[in-house]
């Protein structure tokens, strides 16, 4: 790839983190006191390696970096947004590979966390404090009703598919279903150990 | 009558001891409207080619750096920040008044401290052998008359394992891509130059002074003889520019 390119998509990567942090000083703070740190990231899908480099309360995006690198991760692009956003998750169950200081990586985390980014600051620059402010309002309420309605949809859908269009069974049947699967497999192991043991019988008793 | 030794000012000759004062006079010129027409001439570009240069430095907390005809100080200011207060950039141009308009433009941004701006002529650079981590020429090199003489001086100052890097116009390695490009550095930018900075002329020797500047395999031989080892380039945007480095052994 042509590095004017990368350069390119580093910095528009640097540009959009850094004007996020613009609107979050308690962030920037916390950024500040892991100065100087660096998180190395090794993408496997897609292929990408970058360093994400603490300076003051500002990142810094680069493609090479020759100094002390403070953790670095190996994962799927997803696994690692999962990790930075997700303080419940751990490394192992995303498949992502740490080395290096974890300390870092929980630290980032927690930061990641908590961000709390106040759009409403950009957006009074730009329309006025009153007009940013019902438009942030709007926007929340919009948000909160999104992710009511995201919480809710997968078990709306899991009932949809069951009771309604009949393309699964329902949980108590399939509960029922599988624990008499579970108890036949029993009883045909029961059954094979008992041909087993006469087979050995005849087998002992032929001999004689 | 005795013949006097003569280089190149763009597409004319010019005897070598006018060529550091005809380039001077163009950047005098230029300089105060220089960072505008780096944006418009490369759409901005300059500023991507740049942060490859500063990623292939190397450059950590604590280095010192050397940026050669840093003009109007954007390698520096980058530089500043990652070497922090520990460190040193010193930032050089043979012109004052790029230098000045570089100096004041670091301190409106508030970067000092770590900072030195310092008048010096490539060819003879003025300070003691091994004093520099990593140093940087952009889109300098072929405006200074004797480049063989600037990287040997180069050399001097560098420490050992110190890296050169040249960021400098170069061949576009594509035929198509080269039309493009002579049309529009003949054609379009001499006529930007006169409509945004009231100078035709200035432009026009930039536009020639970047087909007389040496092409990728010559640079890299040019520094590979002036003593450099683990000498490579990088071509940017089609080769349009190219990023050479080496190091000192």
């Amino acid at each position: 790839m042509d590095p004017t390119l990368r350069a390119g998509f580093e910095a528009a990567l640097e540009t959009a983190v850094n004007t996020a942090l613009k609107y979050d000083p308690g962030t920037r703070v916390r950024l500040a006191e892991l100065s100087g740190e660096v998180l190395a990231l090794e993408l496997s899908a897609p292929r990408l390696n970058l360093f994400l480099c603490i300076e003051d309360e500002w990142v810094a995006v680069r493609h090479q970096w020759e100094g002390q690198v403070t953790t670095e991760l190996r994962g799927s692009a997803t696994a690692f947004l999962r990790l930075l956003r997700d303080t419940g998750v751990t490394p192992a169950s995303l498949g992502v590979t740490v080395i290096g200081s974890s300390t870092f990586l929980a630290e980032l985390q927690e930061i990641l966390h908590d961000l709390d980014i106040d759009w409403e600051e950009p957006l009074a620059q730009l329309i006025g404090d009153v007009p940013a402010h019902t438009l942030g309002e709007a926007l929340r309420s919009a948000g909160h009703w999104l992710r009511g309605q995201l919480q809710v949809a997968p078990g709306a859908a899991a009932e949809a598919v069951s009771e309604e269009w009949r393309l699964t069974p329902p949980k108590a049947q399939f509960d029922a279903f599988a624990e008499d699967l579970s108890e036949l497999a029993m009883a045909t192991e029961r059954l094979e150990a008992r041909v087993q043991l006469l087979r050995e019988k005849f087998a002992h008793r032929g001999a004689e | 009558m005795k013949d006097r030794k003569t280089t190149h000012f763009g597409y004319r000759e010019v005897p070598v001891e006018e060529k550091a004062s005809r380039v001077a006079e163009v950047f005098h010129s230029v300089a105060s409207r220089y960072d505008l027409m780096n944006d418009l001439m490369s759409g901005g570009v300059h500023r991507l080619w740049k942060r490859f240069t500063i990623e292939l430095s190397g450059a950590r907390p604590g280095q010192t750096i050397l940026d050669i005809a840093g003009g109007t100080g954007d390698l520096t200011a980058r530089f500043s920040r990652i070497v922090g207060a520990e460190g040193q950039v010193v930032l050089a141009d043979i012109n004052e008044s790029m230098l000045k308009v570089g100096r004041d433009r670091l301190l409106d941004r508030g970067i000092a401290g770590n900072v030195v701006p310092v008048q010096a002529d490539a060819q003879y650079l003025p300070f003691p052998d091994n004093t520099f981590d990593c140093i940087t020429i952009a889109f300098g090199l072929r405006n200074v008359t004797d480049k063989d003489l600037a990287l040997r001086s180069m050399l001097r100052v560098l420490k050992p394992g110190g890296r050169l890097l040249v960021l400098e116009f170069s061949k576009p390695q594509s035929k198509l891509l080269e039309k493009v490009y002579d049309q529009y550095s003949f054609r379009l930018l001499p006529t930007m130059g006169r409509l945004i900075a009231g100078d035709a002329e200035s432009y026009r020797y930039l536009a020639e002074s970047i087909r007389m500047h040496p092409d990728q395999e010559a640079l890299l031989g040019m520094m590979r003889e002036a003593g450099f080892v683990d000498c490579e380039y990088h071509n940017m945007t089609g080769g349009i520019v190219a990023l050479h480095k080496g190091l000192k052994p």
